[in-house]
């Protein structure tokens, strides 16, 4: 299962799985549901907002914005550092997880990989999750790059499949994301076949498929 | 966001995340049960919370569906925008009233009994394997994260929540602790589920010692303590593709574990022997943890009392 040949065709499917707009595909860019209104849309945001983080005050009575409790039937106390657990306290005893390795992905040697396309495993995956490489912020929003596109802005990402540049932000989290949880399983169910850091990925485990 | 205007710093008491000050506690009323807040900020961009946290929050809520005794209940999380560049987000957490660490600083002179100490065992290991059933690692295993209850009932804490923090973690000065890490990553190799049971070994260790039992002050000094301990490792075990080199260290044997943990019985002493087990992969797990006869001496003796 870890040695899947992934032919171009393969690869072109999880591209396309992991980014949102047909056009990463096809070529053909069209702004299907006409303008977005951002005022619009941010100000139905920001109620939506609203409305949860008030529900979120009354089911606590607890001023999450303001920190301060309200009146109801949660009696809240403030308590010393010194007289709870230190895991209830923000920060201090989450100590190194900014120590971790980096994720496996790009440690990964894919020399003794039996995927047999130009394309080493690690080399797609770091192209699908390219920490925002090359990508401004203003492309990470779905609208307002098919509607540059369609006007033809110089900040316009082309319609060529290659370039996958829009995979970015987010998805870099999900596929680190994955990667880590992939290896928790392998670990777990091959026992000692082989040292973990020598195995290559198993593309086709797919964020899809491992959330079912 | 519009009434971040009004906000345009943070109250002083909370930087750090609070670290140094003080912890929200409510009691439920109605149900009497306690529940604390935690206070983690999130970095944001124009789409909002990165989906990363937004999936281990998922995360954490499907594993709560399971109302594993053995981990601590998670009872809500609730997101502030405080700006556009962060969101401070609040876990509502049980309040559970001391951890691991108290409770064997309480602990009166002899220590904890045997009993004890093989029913936190179980307890902490059932918590573990149903974690890594679920395929989450806690990475940060230690008597700080682990709340014990006024009944003796141990829950997992701090699991699952790598990502949220990440951002936090950068953002908050830290003293590192790392006496529970295991020989893989303070050596930076790829690591898994194996890293908390090596965590789960030193504090089996401190269950008895009551003091931890590799103090390490670096890295380099964290693994020379190990190797006191289990002895330095053979070539072919050492992972490959790691910067520090096995010769960086005296080729020291390995000491009987019996010399550190005295109180020890044979049983355990094996099983803690299969926790420290310098190789990830051939380290115990947590389900064959719980069957071992570590475990099982008990319940037979039990047995043939009353046949």
């Amino acid at each position: 299962m870890s040695h899947v040949q992934l032919s171009s065709s393969a690869l072109e499917r999880l591209v396309a799985r992991r980014t949102f707009p047909l056009h990463r595909r096809t070529g053909v860019c069209r702004n299907l549901f006409g303008p977005v209104d951002h005022d619009e849309l941010s100000r139905d945001m920001k109620a939506k907002l609203r409305e949860v983080a008030e529900r979120d005050q009354q089911r606590w009575n607890f001023n999450f914005e303001a920190n301060t409790p309200l009146a109801g039937d949660y009696e809240w106390e403030e308590v010393s550092a010194e007289k709870t657990p230190a895991f209830y306290l923000g920060s201090a005893q989450q100590s190194g997880r900014d120590l971790e390795p980096p994720t496996p992905v790009k440690q990964r040697p894919s020399l003794d990989s039996d995927v047999p396309e130009t394309d080493a495993p690690g080399d797609v995956m770091e192209r699908l999750a390219a920490p925002g490489s090359s990508t401004g912020p203003a492309e990470t929003n779905q609208e307002n790059r098919a509607d540059k596109l369609n006007s033809g802005s110089p900040r316009r990402v082309p319609c060529v499949r290659r370039k996958r540049t829009s995979a970015a932000d987010n998805n870099t989290h999900i596929t680190d994301f994955f990667v880590k949880r992939r290896r928790a399983a392998d670990m777990m169910i091959s026992g000692d076949t082989r040292h973990l850091s020598k195995s290559p990925i198993p593309l086709e485990q797919t964020p899809r498929k491992r959330i079912r | 966001m519009a009434h971040c205007t009004s906000f345009p710093y943070e109250p002083v008491a909370e930087i750090g995340g609070g670290a140094y000050g003080t912890v929200y506690k409510a009691r439920d009323t109605e149900s009497g049960k306690f529940v604390a807040l935690k206070n983690v900020r999130v970095q944001t961009d124009q789409n909002g919370l990165p989906v990363s946290t937004v999936r281990e929050v998922a995360l954490l809520k499907r594993l709560e569906q399971f109302d594993h005794p053995n981990v601590v209940r998670l009872m809500d999380v609730c997101a502030t925008p405080r700006s556009d560049q962060e969101t401070k987000v609040t876990l509502v957490f049980e309040h559970v009233d001391q951890d691991l660490k108290t409770y064997l600083e309480k602990a009166p002179a002899p220590g904890l009994s045997s009993d004890r100490i093989k029913d936190l065992m179980r307890q902490l290991l059932c918590g573990l394997a149903f974690l890594h059933s679920n395929q989450v690692m806690h990475r940060d295993l230690k008597p700080e994260n682990i709340l014990v209850t006024s009944q003796g009932q141990v829950k997992l804490a701090d699991f699952g929540l790598a990502k949220i923090y990440s951002c936090h973690m950068a953002l908050t000065p830290v003293v590192v602790t790392l006496w529970y890490r295991p020989p893989e990553v303070l050596l930076q190799s790829t690591y898994a589920t194996p890293v908390d049971i090596w965590s789960t070994g030193c504090i089996f260790a401190e269950m008895f010692r009551r003091k931890p039992l590799f103090c390490g002050e670096s890295e380099m000094d964290q693994l020379g303590k190990i190797f006191e301990v289990i002895g330095l490792p053979q070539e072919e075990e050492w992972p490959t593709g790691v910067t520090v080199s096995r010769k960086n260290f005296p080729a020291v044997k390995a000491r009987p574990i019996t010399d550190f943990v005295p109180e020890i019985n044979e049983q355990g002493a094996k099983l803690l022997m299969q926790m420290l087990t310098f190789d990830p992969l051939k380290r115990i797990s947590a389900l064959n943890a719980l069957e071992h006869l570590y475990f099982q001496d008990e319940e037979t003796s039990n047995q043939d009392e009353t046949l």
